[in-house]
């Protein structure tokens, strides 16, 4: 009997507070599509690590052929036929096609023209279409992808791990990329297939393992007898919806209203597509769905950060759209960014930078600003809102990520915002952490502020919103009542499954 | 196996910063020392030469404080620049521009009087290195364009355009055929204040003093911090990074372009191709070894001038200009080597080893 081409036997990886694998396995044939599905945080990357040699797991075992291995670097695993194409392409834009591909793996002698010989007919082989002789630069995110395929192919990888692939595709390079996965898998080659989108992975697998919280959940999955809810099912699990928390203010005006809006993403691709949404003082409108879905163009269109192609923004009834981040901020808005160290902080900067980001126009003395005033609204924001701090002339880096977000949204409700804008309000925040944000949320809706909340984490999106609408794509494509929904049935809209 | 990494020093030592200097010093003055008895020179009186004529006497330690006054304000240029992530390497464009917006007041208002025409000449100064720094400004802001690049290539655009001006329409009439530039209206001097030292080097010293309290203190230096350090969270915060780049740009350059005013009225007798002797380079190697900070310039640039003053001295003991420059430099590098070596510190890993 022939071994799998992989096998990942209960893999554990910690992280400092954090278990990012706890004893997860994975089956993978040889000559197969294999999918690994799960939410984000689900452990999917760091377990291709595992895989790819970047980490060395915990405990459990990696055997490639039936034999045990120990990869203590990427080139390890590469050696022996494990190659990974990353989320962030790893190409040097200046060099061509052919540079690319053999860099790091060139003959002694280079020959220029027999490289890009070689090179072309590999790419024929898998039916790519690529000239050797381009440089990277000038190719299209779906044409940098072929190059880092060509890359792990030229060293003979046996296995190709593919990280959330399409996600910088468009629907007509992710159909090309299904047929080249096809001809691999025809030479007795696997594919490994990170995703979370199930029309995909039932169009190009043939197997799937799903991962939840770190564990394998559900392993070697036929896609051709299993339905695409099932999977769905297995992803977000099966607990009992937790109700929203009661409010106290009822719900009165529309603070914040969305129409029609149209935002492109940095490759010109559309990220929020003919949108609209509306969020009233005293509730709090959750917004389910997978990252990567334009959730993060919406919110920094409303921020202002972001520029709408069509459509408008309103703040308490007045139109934005038009105007500067500042603007918006000073008609109530609020916003808690996705990237809190890279939009939301200076990292490097002291504590007390921070701290008065939002306010230290109010600490001006003339064009001087008044560091004796600035230290002392910092401090005060530390003590209301529980900061846990050394000295405020530290950098904020030095900050854990829980009293990292504190010292954010306290700072940003300390201007009594009529509207909060939360992205991923807990994400990667411990127990305490995750309590301390979303009770300062909650208060702030019963006290009559709109709030709008992204998250992936469908638990927090129940147990606050009070009206859940789920995204996709860009769109809009459900609208529920928490009270009523269960997992499954958002489960199944955010995977854009049928409904 | 192992290797030998550059790693930040968990904490700084104290007293680290004069004591590295000091032995950076003594290592670039013992391999000068070996270079000057490969090349047959007296080591002892070098060294000694050295000394005495950029910081032995009055007389020469005025000259070194004036030349140091370039080098400050081309190095607190370069570093304001620096503070938001900017790189001004035109600060040698922008003295000479503004050196010859100067010179253009000088021949307009040759029967001025001397207070009058030196101010006017110092905001011509501060005026043209602005209108030097604002093209590479507005690429940047508006466009995305390397400020790197486009100052860079300014330097070069000054320069010919001086060139121009000596040959053609500014041309000395009474120069012996020479392409020189008229020379500037004689009440047009900086007054002495101290042996030769000019009233050019109260000026810096002011200047310098106030930028270095300014931006500590003000809402501007606040949003120029955040900006620096994260251009993203400064948008987040409503801060408009295109009017900050351009900002800070303009006033980089009009900090040169007063460098530029200063050597003409205090220096200089006349605008010439080579009135900046690099001193806008220079100003960037200043501001390095300051570690950007605005307050720390005024010495460095003091030290950085007693070299090269120094340094040129000891050719009149017979010491090739070569052998002399190489001595200059090898200071310089025990310089940036003290800079390193007091934040980073060098460690011993262990290499990685597949098993």
């Amino acid at each position: 009997m022939s071994h799998p081409a992989v096998e990942l036997d209960g893999i554990w990886k910690r992280f400092p507070g954090v278990i990012a694998n706890a004893g997860a396995s994975l089956t993978v044939r040889p000559g197969t599509v294999h999918a690994v599905l799960g939410e984000n945080g689900a452990g999917k990357t760091t377990l291709m690590n595992c895989l790819a040699g970047v980490y060395l797991p915990d405990e459990g075992a990696v055997r490639i052929d039936g034999e045990e291995m120990r990869f203590s670097s990427p080139s390890d695993a590469l050696a022996a036929g494990i190659g990974m194409v990353h989320q962030e392409f790893r190409l040097v834009p200046t060099f061509t096609v052919a540079e690319n591909v053999v860099l790091g793996a060139a003959p002694r002698v280079i020959d220029a023209a027999a490289i890009n010989r070689q090179v072309a007919e590999l790419a024929d082989r898998f039916g790519f279409e690529a000239d050797p002789t381009r440089p990277v630069w000038q190719l299209s995110m779906g044409e940098r992808q072929r190059v880092e395929i060509l890359k792990a192919l030229w060293r003979d990888a046996k296995v190709l791990i593919l990280d959330e692939p399409t996600a910088v595709l468009t629907p007509q390079e992710a159909v090309e990329l299904g047929k080249v996965l096809r001809r691999m898998v025809a030479e007795g080659r696997s594919v490994i297939f990170i995703s979370h989108k199930l029309d995909e992975v039932t169009s190009f697998c043939d197997e799937a393992t799903v991962l939840r919280g770190g564990a394998s959940v559900a392993t070697s999955v036929d896609i051709a007898t299993v339905d695409a809810g099932e999977l769905a099912k297995l992803m977000v699990g099966e607990s009992s919806a937790t109700p929203p928390s009661p409010r106290l203010a009822t719900p009165g005006d529309v603070m914040l209203s969305v129409d029609s809006l149209t935002v492109m993403d940095s490759r010109n691709l559309v990220a929020v597509d003919n949108l609209s949404l509306s969020v009233r003082s005293g509730e709090i409108v959750g917004i389910a769905g997978v990252a990567g879905n334009g959730q993060r163009s919406l919110t920094d269109t409303i921020a202002g950060l972001d520029v709408a192609t069509s459509g408008t923004v309103s703040i308490g009834g007045v139109d934005v759209t038009a105007d500067p981040p500042r603007r918006r901020v000073e008609r109530g808005l609020a916003y808690i960014p996705e990237d809190r160290l890279g939009v939301g902080l200076a990292p490097k900067l002291p504590i007390t930078h921070n701290a008065i980001l939002r306010s230290y126009r109010d600490l001006r003395n003339g064009p001087l600003l008044s560091w004796d005033r600035a230290k002392a609204f910092g401090r005060e924001l530390v003590e209301r809102f529980e900061v846990k701090v050394g000295r405020e002339d530290l950098p904020m880096a030095s900050l854990s990520g829980g009293n990292l977000q504190r010292l954010l949204l306290g700072r940003e409700l300390s201007r009594d915002p009529s509207i909060v804008v939360a992205s991923q309000p807990t994400r990667g925040l411990d127990v305490a952490g995750v309590a301390a944000i979303q009770n300062l949320l909650v208060a702030q809706r019963d006290a009559g502020t709109a709030v709008l909340m992204i998250s992936e984490d469908l638990d927090e999106i129940l147990a606050l919103a009070d009206r859940i609408v789920v995204m996709s794509e860009g769109r809009i494509v459900g609208e529920f009542d928490p009270r009523v929904v269960s997992r499954s049935e958002i489960g199944e809209a955010m995977m854009g499954a049928p409904t | 196996m192992s290797r030998l990494v550059l790693a930040r020093r968990e904490q700084v030592v104290r007293g680290g910063q004069p004591l590295a200097f000091f032995v950076g010093l003594v290592f670039a003055l013992v391999l000068g020392a070996v270079l000057l008895v490969i090349s047959g020179d007296p080591v002892i009186d070098t060294y000694q030469r050295m000394f005495e004529r950029s910081l032995g006497s009055a007389d020469v330690l005025s000259t070194t404080l004036n030349r140091a006054v370039p080098l400050a304000l081309a190095g607190l240029a370069v570093s304001i620049a620096a503070r938001m992530g900017l790189w001004n390497i035109g600060a040698e464009g922008q003295i000479l521009f503004g050196a010859t917006a100067a010179t253009l007041i000088g021949r307009i208002g040759a029967d001025w009087p001397g207070p009058i025409l030196i101010i006017a000449m110092l905001i011509a100064a501060m005026l043209g290195g602005a209108l030097w720094a604002l093209g590479p400004g507005l690429a940047r802001a508006e466009l995305g364009v390397s400020e790197i690049i486009t100052t860079l290539m300014l330097n070069e655009v000054a320069l010919r355009l001086i060139r121009y001006l000596q040959n053609g329409r500014w041309k000395d009439p009474e120069g012996f055929g020479f392409p020189n530039i008229e020379a500037r209206p004689d009440q047009a001097q900086l007054g002495a204040i101290w042996e030769r030292a000019h009233l050019g080097v109260i000026i810096a010293i002011a200047v310098i003093a106030a930028f270095a309290w300014f931006v500590n203190r003000s809402a501007w230096g606040y949003e120029l911090d955040i900006a620096g350090a994260s251009p993203k969270t400064a948008t987040y915060a409503g801060i408009s990074m295109r009017g900050k780049v351009l900002g800070v740009m303009v006033l980089s350059g009009a900090i040169a372009g007063l460098a530029g005013g200063i050597e003409l009225t205090g220096t200089a007798a006349r605008l010439s191709e080579n009135i900046s002797n690099g001193f806008g380079f220079a100003g960037i190697i200043v501001a390095a070894l300051a570690l950007m900070r605005p307050s720390g310039v005024a010495l460095v640039a003091v030290a950085f001038s007693a070299v090269q003053v120094g340094g040129l001295s000891i050719q009149t003991l017979g010491v090739s200009p070569a052998v002399s420059a190489i001595i200059q430099a090898l200071i310089l590098f025990g310089a940036i080597a003290a800079v390193v070596f007091s934040t980073y510190e060098l460690r011993r890993v262990e290499r990685k080893v597949a098993s």
